[in-house]
């Protein structure tokens, strides 16, 4: 995983099958993104209000808060319906957004229809090495400062399994 | 500790991310000089963001790979409770329409 020559990290690789077309899932995941996000994951301030996915290349991935600001966390770098959606995954790891995606990681997710007419999504989050500094950041301050606000709390919990 | 408040500190683990490097290399490719060099490596060193290690007459310091795979280990754990959440609301979206 790690080599002499650079710092690279394994992908994050999921699947899991759903009972709906590839279109529905497809839909669902993207447009419908606000239906499902867990909510506890934003960056913004004030609680989230709403989570879209704009569905086109360059599109914006934002969070609405409830004090009316918007949080960006990434980008839709690619966008294939119903087949096929790569973000870039614009926050780092102290829980600010990104503005430059090269430092970002990726998030790609891909739909599959099956024969009995459900789809397999598969979902890919790689280039963790892209965050770089921040990452490294963040384990020094789950380790140093501890507790900087609810979600670096629930990444220290994670983290220590 | 702010092992990264410091912009030249992050600048330094950056250019490690491409690979290990010797403090002259680092000293060179910097405005600092080397003794402010050798005190930043220090900081990062005790945050355990860099390890060092010995080639030669050398000492090559790279990132720490810990940290990194840290956050691998949360997106990991992450994502499998964002997709159960996905399945869920998919399927009974799926089913609402019937």
């Amino acid at each position: 995983m790690t080599t002499v020559d650079s710092v690279s990290v394994t992908p994050v690789r999921k699947s899991v099958t759903v009972k709906v077309p590839a279109e529905k899932a497809f839909d669902v995941f993207t447009n419908g993104f606000d239906t499902w996000w867990p909510r506890s994951h934003h960056i913004g301030k004030s609680p989230m209000k709403r989570a879209v996915v704009e569905g086109r290349v360059g599109g914006r991935c934002y969070t609405e808060q409830v004090d009316g600001t918007d949080c960006d966390w990434g980008s839709v770098l690619d966008w294939e319906p119903p087949k096929r959606v790569l973000i870039a995954w614009q926050i780092t790891p102290d829980w600010q957004y990104e503005p430059d995606p090269a430092k970002a990681s990726e998030v790609e997710i891909t739909f599959t229809p099956q024969p009995d007419g459900s789809t397999r999504v598969d979902l890919e989050h790689r280039h963790f090495e892209r965050h770089g500094a921040g990452a490294a950041a963040m384990k020094a301050g789950v380790d140093s400062a501890g507790g900087w606000g609810s979600l670096l709390e629930l990444y220290a919990e994670a983290a220590q399994r | 500790m702010d092992a990264l408040g410091d912009p030249t500190r992050r600048a330094i683990l950056e250019r490690l991310l491409n690979g290990p490097v010797a403090v002259g290399e680092l000293a060179r490719d910097f405005p600092v000089s080397r003794p402010a060099i050798s005190q930043h490596l220090k900081i990062l060193k005790n945050a355990h963001l860099v390890l060092d290690t010995p080639a030669g007459t050398r000492r090559l310091y790279q990132v720490d790979p810990a940290g990194i795979d840290t956050l691998r280990r949360y997106f990991d754990r992450f994502w499998t409770e964002a997709l159960t959440a996905f399945k869920k609301a998919a399927e009974q979206r799926g089913s609402d329409r019937e």
